[in-house]
């Protein structure tokens, strides 16, 4: 709807363009309307409803659109959201008394101009005056007939064995206890139904809603399913696997044309593409388990290089090869369009512009673009600290900008650039640039340049104002109270193994790339602190941690040991074996309990500092060979730590 | 190459419907039937790529008629055409080997779509 929404603001409500964007804001209202009022969702369905007979007389032509009215919609629109979500969550009710009021103030405008002799508009004001009873979605003459809401599944899924499907028919099909005795039995030519609810002689003998639910035992999977079921003819909706079943999604086609009175049946939908279903935290778990091999893999090379064996050597090339093989075929599977963040950005930028007073022309070029989706997570909070950047310093207002000769409404770009290895994300703006005489005077107050210098480089550029700290007003923005700045976004870049680069011309703009990685393997690890040095552990081969105390240290045989309970475990204090150049502080240690293949040992380490998701990163070894790391990674605040490798310290 | 289609109906209102219907959408109507017998005989006949079928017909009925086409041939791709409330009879008919179903009175599109799910 946000879209809408501002293709409507855009096009101020002229042309095919405002009437299409007002067409699709209303159905959209209307759809909600109707789901909400069947759900009993009555704060979104009151709204809805209010919303959808405002939206009504703009559509009418008989209320203008203006940047008051725009506001208020945007503002209905965010409300309807959060109701929406309140609703969905079973929480505390959403309190839209007060917008509600506003809505029928706007729409009381309307209906005071129209002819009397327009009943329809009439009687919707009657209907919003009764106030609690959410209104019903009875459409007015002349609108087309949207679908009904859907309704929760009608039939019980049986219990017992068997791939777990669930079939609802298309609304108004005729003798729809053929129709599921058709699906009953193209389910038989799949398998073997176990069960079938309600019975088969329930179904023929037309006793059902219009759903079915059975057990099939069967070898062939959810899609082959769906497109087998889906032949037996108007299937509206097929549903497989054990999930939490939700109210079916809604197919806008099927069940608008099953709604009509004369039901004409759609087609039944057959998918070209086969895909499966996966779920997200498999994806994820297949993630960690890459990560983990990438550790190894580097140990594993770096030993069979000290061994020197040829046979040895190959295999180890050959695995190793493998390994990234399969590292890119978990990322490809992994990847997402960047459009699944950067929709959000188009309304986000439109209201950061108005509260500075400032007009911005926003596009977003190489949408479809994609990325690894945790890296797309983390990347999107940057690239809104960018995007406010540009609108809060970098570009000026309209009337500096006219005065410098530019057109009042400055250009932000977003755009998403794929070469071989990399993803460049871009944001450009045509406005100020960044001012290099303060930043340079800046970095000379601070000691951080040579008195003498006068100019500055891009990198040099990027170099100063990504320290943490160093800041002019051009590169801070305040969002929500905390100072953030580039060097926020620099350091979220690099953990991700990534790189930041700026190119900026005073007057003319600014243009900020991220450019990321493909690979990426991601280690969830526990992190360590021996003196100053941050070390990781990873934590799938942590046991669990405990304080270090004295009365637990034994000796055998000239061997320190821990015990743990009734245990005896081999102690190694890390702080030895990386030969840390500081003595111990004399503070309480802490100890890591880590485990492989039944084998135990204690380390320990001064400090425990949390858990972390790490980026793993190529890692050629350690000169001089302490060989007991397995990679190297760069941490959130910019810091490098060193990766153990566990199978080592055992 | 069009599909040939053998259509099966005492009345010829409604075999004249069916037979527009299909014929505009590039079929062949290369035979009609009024009575399950000749329905029977036509197919061993024309080995028709389908049949529309009625339920209630003379002198053997539909269902019956859809059983000896099958004997026949296993393959054959039969359409009942039925009207409202024949809901037990149709599902004997698919029982006896039709594939899919239309109800009368016919709407276009729903035949073809029917015809397109029974062809393949």
């Amino acid at each position: 709807m946000n879209h809408a929404l501002l293709a409507l603001e855009r096009a101020g409500g002229q042309g095919e363009a405002g009437t299409e964007s007002v067409g699709a804001i209303f159905r959209a209202v209307h759809t909600v309307k109707g789901m909400s009022a069947t759900m009993g969702f009555t704060p979104v369905a009151t709204l809805s409803h209010e919303l959808e007979t405002l939206l009504d007389g703009v559509r009418r032509g008989v209320r203008g659109i203006d940047e008051r009215l725009m506001d208020l919609l945007f503002r209905s629109a965010d409300v309807l959201e959060s109701a929406i979500e309140a609703a969905v969550a079973g929480g505390d009710e959403v309190d839209v008394s007060a917008l509600v009021a506003q809505l029928r103030a706007e729409s009381a405008e309307v209906v005071e101009a129209v002819d009397p002799a327009a009943p329809a508009a009439k009687g919707k004001r009657k209907r919003a005056s009764r106030a609690k009873a959410p209104a019903p979605a009875a459409p007015a003459p002349g609108e087309p007939v949207l679908p009904r809401a859907p309704s929760a599944w009608t039939a019980e899924m049986p219990d017992g064995p068997g791939m777990a499907v669930r079939i609802r028919l298309v609304e108004g099909t005729p003798l729809k206890g053929v129709r599921a005795f058709l699906v009953v039995q193209a389910a038989r030519g799949l398998g073997e139904v176990l069960a079938c609810s309600p019975t088969v002689e329930a179904l023929q003998a037309d006793q059902f809603d219009h759903d079915i639910a059975l057990r099939l035992r069967t070898e062939r999977d959810a899609d082959d399913v769906e497109a087998t079921l889906r032949r037996a003819g108007d299937v509206m909706e097929v549903l497989v696997g054990d999930g939490p079943v939700a109210a079916p999604r809604l197919d806008p086609v099927n069940a608008a044309l099953g709604a009509t009175v004369s039901g004409s049946a759609p087609a039944p939908g057959v998918r070209a593409q086969r895909s499966v279903r996966i779920d997200l935290r498999r994806l994820d778990s297949l993630m960690n388990l890459i990560g983990e091999l990438v550790i190894t893999r580097g140990r594993l090379l770096q030993l069979s290089a000290a061994i020197n064996d040829s046979a040895l050597t190959e295999a180890v090339a050959q695995t190793s090869r493998l390994v990234a093989d399969l590292q890119d075929e978990i990322m490809t599977s992994r990847m997402v369009p960047v459009w699944q963040v950067f929709d959000r950005f188009p309304r986000l930028v439109r209201d950061a512009a108005r509260s500075v007073g400032k007009q911005v022309n926003f596009v977003i070029e190489g949408k479809d673009v994609e990325l690894d989706r945790s890296m797309l997570d983390e990347v999107g909070d940057p690239i809104v600290h960018l995007l406010r950047n540009a609108i809060d310093h970098g570009i000026e207002t309209p009337d500096t900008r006219r005065a410098a000769g530019k057109s009042p409404e400055g250009r932000l770009t977003l755009s998403a650039t794929r070469d071989r290895s990399a993803v460049a994300i871009r944001v450009t703006d045509d406005g100020r640039g960044i001012d290099r005489t303060r930043v340079l005077a800046r970095a000379r107050t601070a000691g951080l340049v040579d008195g003498d210098k006068t100019e500055l480089t891009d990198e040099e550029l990027l170099r100063l104002i990504s320290r943490p700290g160093f800041s002019t007003a051009e590169t801070v923005t305040d969002l929500s109270g905390r100072g953030v700045g580039i060097d926020a976004v620099y350091n979220r870049v690099r953990a991700l193994g990534g790189a930041v680069d700026i190119r900026t011309v005073q007057g003319q703009g600014t243009t900020v790339t991220l450019r990321l990685p493909l690979t990426l393997a991601i280690v969830r690890s526990l992190l360590a602190k021996i003196g100053d040095e941050t070390y990781a552990v990873p934590l799938t081969h942590v046991r669990e941690t405990v304080e270090l105390e004295s009365s637990v240290v034994r000796s055998v045989q000239g061997r320190e040991v821990f015990m743990l309970r009734e245990e005896v475990l081999p102690m190694v204090r890390m702080r030895d074996l990386v030969r840390h150049p500081a003595p111990a502080s004399g503070a309480l240690e802490q100890v890591i309990v880590v485990e492989m293949a039944e084998r135990r040992a204690a380390l320990v380490v001064d400090a425990l500092v949390g858990q972390q998701e790490i980026v793993v990163k190529q890692f050629d070894g350690v000169r001089d060979g302490l060989n007991v790391f397995g990679g190297a990674t760069i941490l959130g605040d910019g810091v490098p730590a060193l990766i153990f490798d566990v199978s080592s310290l055992l | 190459m069009s599909h040939t289609v053998l259509i099966c109906d005492d009345a010829i209102f409604m075999r004249t419907m069916v037979g527009d219907i299909l014929q505009q959408a590039g079929f062949e109507v290369v035979g009609e039937a009024e009575t399950g017998v000749q329905a029977v005989e036509k197919y061993k006949q024309l080995r028709p790529d389908l049949v529309t079928m009625d339920i209630v017909m003379p002198d053997m009925g539909g269902i019956d008629a859809v059983r000896e086409i099958v004997k026949l041939d296993p393959n054959a791709r039969v359409l009942m055409c039925s009207a409202m409330g024949q809901q037990a009879l149709v599902v004997e008919a698919i029982q006896a080997g039709a594939k899919d179903f239309v109800v009368k009175p016919f709407q276009p599109s729903r035949v073809l779509e029917a015809v397109q799910r029974v062809l393949g």
